[in-house]
């Protein structure tokens, strides 16, 4: 079949690929991540990217829009006449008609309604490729954990993996020369590779007497640490497999990883299972308190299950075994590894927070249930402190402060916040209780960012009027359409309220302006005050989604607290600034972080001070996966950091206080006060 | 010029109410120094003053960080207006053991209560934060309080209730117990066997009332 060059930028893969192949499956396996949150069914428009005109030299190639499928000009004509006949509609029927028409239309080709399209601009899921093509992927369309995990990026790490596979050939033993196997096993791997073997697993010892006869006494054998024998396979075994689990209270995702390239070749991920006990960490730890004899065995007996899935999934994909997965590693908060490796989270659960374990564990996968080669190790990071779990020294070893000469404020986003501060001189760490306001938990209109569900808010500071964004689709509201919104998640709970704050609605102490007047400022059914995000018409759920004064209140403890920590780790280490602020987690990256700073949700700071670090949790793990050093870098950093107990400093709620309002009591926002609302001076 | 008493009283409440810590601490320090009756000014100024902090509270015109920061002007003034006031004026209205469960340190809460009990003319007997059960036992029996009050921001701290509760209750079946704290609800309450929950200060004061007077009428009948 014809081949032809593909290009991505800014990533710069390229690849030949067979004429006919989509953008998106094509970026799909070449690991540059696109979003496409519909499925590739052409109706989320998530998946756009540009198709570059003209020579490119130094790529060698000619890119043109016309080496790619074009759009269906036919739909483009009728979408012109829809919109036309809705213009000239002459009664509410036939208006309503058409406009349920063009919907649909617009539902199965979303890229047809794009303004971007003039720009080049086509559906990756739905554009095949018939010439060579350099495509620009816009930052909008790219993965959030693509840019660092999904996508395969190759972390820039030394090869250095636990597991390693060494192919030898031997003599068949001779009644001269009746030495054992395993024996006969270890003289080969000294000699042929200077491998000092010591030990062999039992079950691949049992294994070992067939398959080494199997194909004239060649064999490929799985070394873990340089020095135990974990399997032996007939003949000669290229592919080396390892998997980086990171397990978040929320989601799990896991990177199966050729351990020879240090290529992820697939990554899986699922919600936790154990979500149906408690959606945080604490609830699970109160369920295991509460059931003191099954509880925690069941929670266990969840993951254990879940992460057996992700490798069953994860290997079947690519035709393999769960058997060739020879080793995992495992990052998460300090309650999902008390609850994956059994030991009671009571105790760590509350002041003053003392975990079973600090240091790394290499477990054998079998003794955990884990399907995965049984004698394959399972490697589980390090506990800073109680809640300072092992994903945040996933998140250590990938952003490396405790290298660095900046000072860096690293926050790591989730139902708590953690916080690390420091340089190579000195690192301390706390935890802060931001609760589940910051991911849509205990917001009115809250819910998970799935499709349907709010994820832009802008307001009109003139007007008072609101436009939104939902997953799944990429146009603005217009006070008419239906957009099927099904609530607000909670990046754009942030924006929302940075936009009533900026529109003067609510004031920096979380109350609503009484002198403000519109048909969105109203006093709700819960007797407090509300602004209508979206109208029921615009909605899914038949009732008017709005933000509200508890809404506000929720956001303002979850910010204070995050601020305040902020605050008093500065103090703590006799600084003003920092001269990075490194943002952590799946709900980090979605955060717009002006929008965060207009709010308080740190301290201000030049923007370009801020960087997203994706899923640095999962990425600690794959380098702990590749780099046996970096393991015991873990372990070293982990009982470096000093864990600071906030709660115990004298003036703690008092900044905690201050830190509430918007953006705060008392500190100044250079960086985003111009875009604050000017309250009216009267002459 | 000296203030008046009732000049005193209305600048108290106002200083607590716009918390204006200094102005609350100055005109406490005028007030003894003038020989003005320190119980009047505490219950008429100060606890007037925070009577309108609840308002506003309740209103939703103030939230956590205001509400501390009036606390905080009203002890600036009750630090110094409390050793002039007279042990009879003084009575109490009612007692209470407070304190912040075992294995949490979260005490915000637990400091407002205090400050809206304690300027409402209630004994309170702070046990502080991250409190051993049996000392809530052991309190309520030195001080023989009506009220025992357990707060808790974590479900992991709030699940000792369950065991605590049954614990005061064996000792003195008439004493009456409320709970509060994020993770606390009506559920809660009914499950671990509590009196009642308020979700804010304010609100805890009125709770707190309402069970002093049926403690108080029981007791009459008794």
């Amino acid at each position: 079949m014809e081949q032809h060059t593909l290009i991505f930028q800014p990533s710069g893969r390229r690849a030949k690929v067979a004429a006919g192949t989509t953008i998106l499956n094509a970026a799909r396996k070449m690991g540059v991540g696109i979003e496409a949150v519909c499925g590739d069914n052409l109706n989320c428009g998530k998946c756009k990217v540009k198709v570059m005109e003209g020579d490119f030299p130094k790529e060698g190639i000619t890119s043109s829009l016309g080496h790619v499928s074009r759009m269906a000009e036919k739909d483009k004509k009728v979408v012109r006449e829809l919109h036309e006949e809705i213009a000239s509609a002459t009664s509410d029927e036939a208006r309503a008609k058409a406009q349920r028409k063009l919907d649909k239309l617009k539902k199965k080709h979303a890229e047809l309604a794009s303004e971007e399209m003039e720009e080049n601009m086509r559906l990756a899921c739905s554009t095949t490729i018939h010439g060579d093509v350099l495509v620009f992927v816009p930052e909008s369309s790219r993965t959030s954990e693509g840019v660092v995990s999904k996508a395969a990026g190759k972390i820039d790490i030394e090869l250095k993996p636990a597991v390693r596979k060494y192919y030898i050939q031997m003599e068949p033993p001779e009644l001269s020369d009746p030495q054992g196997d395993f024996e006969r096993v270890r003289d080969a791997m000294e000699k042929q590779h200077g491998v000092k073997v010591e030990t062999m697993d039992y079950r691949a010892l049992q294994w070992l007497p067939d398959i080494i006869r199997h194909d004239d006494w060649k064999i490929t054998v799985t070394v873990w640490n340089g020095k135990e024998v974990i399997r032996v396979e007939p003949g000669k075994v290229e592919m080396n497999l390892g998997m980086a689990i990171d397990i978040g209270t929320t989601t799990v995702a896991a990177y199966l990883t050729d351990l020879e390239t240090g290529e992820v070749v697939m990554t899986e991920s699922m919600m936790n299972p154990q979500v149906k006990y408690g959606e945080d960490v604490m609830s699970r730890i109160t369920y295991c308190m509460l059931n003191p004899s099954t509880g925690l065995k069941e929670l266990q007996d969840t993951i254990i299950e879940g992460l057996n899935r992700l490798v069953k999934n994860a290997t079947e994909k690519l035709g393999y075994s769960h058997n060739d997965v020879s080793e995992l590693t495992l990052v998460g908060n300090s309650a999902m590894h008390h609850i994956l490796l059994g030991l009671n989270p009571e105790y760590m659960g509350a002041a003053p927070f003392a975990p079973v374990i600090h240091r790394s564990m290499d477990i054998k996968a079998d003794r955990l249930g884990l399907n995965i080669l049984p004698s394959g190790n399972v490697h589980i990071m390090p506990i800073e402190a109680g809640f300072v779990g092992a994903d945040n020294v996933g998140c250590l070893i990938s952003d490396q402060p405790h290298k660095r000469d900046e000072m860096t404020l690293l926050i790591d986003i989730g139902t708590n916040g953690e916080l690390v501060f420091g340089n190579k001189e000195r690192l301390i760490s706390c935890s802060t209780a931001t609760g589940p306001a910051l991911e849509g938990g205990e917001i009115e209109y809250g819910i998970r960012a799935t499709p349907g569900a709010i994820e832009d808010i802008r307001i009109d500071p003139a007007t008072l009027e609101a436009k939104f964004k939902v997953i799944g689709s990429d146009k603005w509201s217009d006070g008419k359409m239906d957009m099927q919104a099904k609530g607000i998640c909670g990046s754009a709970i942030i924006d929302g309220i940075a936009e009533l704050f900026k529109a003067g609605i609510i004031r920096r102490n979380g109350q609503f302006n009484p002198d403000l007047s519109s048909p969105r400022i109203r006093m709700g059914k819960s007797k407090v005050m509300e602004y209508v995000v979206a109208w029921s018409h615009e909605t899914a759920i038949e009732e008017d989604i709005t933000i509200n004064l508890k809404d506000v209140r929720a956001i303002q403890l979850a910010k204070g607290a995050l601020y305040s920590g902020c605050q008093m780790m500065m103090r703590k280490l006799g600084v003003e600034s920092f001269d990075r602020l490194a943002i952590a987690g799946a709900f980090g990256s979605h955060v717009d972080k002006e929008q965060a700073m207009v709010i308080g949700m740190y301290p201000d700071c030049d923007l370009n001070k801020v960087v997203f670090l994706g899923n640095a949790a999962g990425d600690g793990a794959r380098i702990a996966l590749l780099n046996v050093d970096k393991r015991a870098e873990a372990d070293r950093i982990a009982r470096q950091v000093e864990y600071v107990e906030l709660a115990l400093e004298e003036d703690f709620n008092e900044r905690f206080g201050e830190a509430m309002h918007f953006p705060h009591m008392l500190d100044k926002f250079p960086h985003v006060e111009h875009l604050f609302f000017k309250e009216k001076t009267k002459v | 010029m000296a203030k008046s008493e009732k000049e005193l009283i209305a600048g108290l409440a106002d200083a607590v109410i716009h918390y204006k810590v200094e102005e609350a601490r100055n005109l406490a320090n005028e007030a003894v120094a003038s020989g003005a009756d320190a119980y009047k000014m505490t219950m008429e100024g100060l606890a007037g003053g925070m009577e309108v902090v609840s308002e506003k509270f309740d209103s939703h015109e103030y939230f956590v960080p205001e509400t501390l920061l009036c606390a905080k002007a009203l002890y600036a003034a009750l630090d110094i207006l409390k050793p002039h006031i007279k042990q009879e004026a003084g009575s109490a209205k009612g007692q209470v053991v407070l304190g912040v469960m075992q294995g949490d340190v979260h005490d915000l809460g637990k400091n407002l209560i205090k400050a809206i009990f304690e300027s409402a003319g209630w004994q309170v007997h702070d046990l502080g934060r991250d409190v051993p059960l049996k000392k809530f036992v052991e309190e309520q029996l030195r001080t023989d309080s009506d009220i025992v009050m357990l707060s808790a921001m974590m479900t992991t701290s709030m699940v000792g209730m369950k065991k605590l509760i049954p614990m005061i209750k064996e000792k003195n079946p008439n004493v009456k117990i409320m709970i509060g704290g994020s993770p606390v609800s009506e559920r809660t309450v009914d499950e671990y066997g509590a009196d009642s929950t308020a979700d804010n200060a304010p609100n805890a004061l009125r709770e707190a009332m309402t069970m002093l007077e049926t403690l108080r009428k029981g007791l009459a009948k008794a």
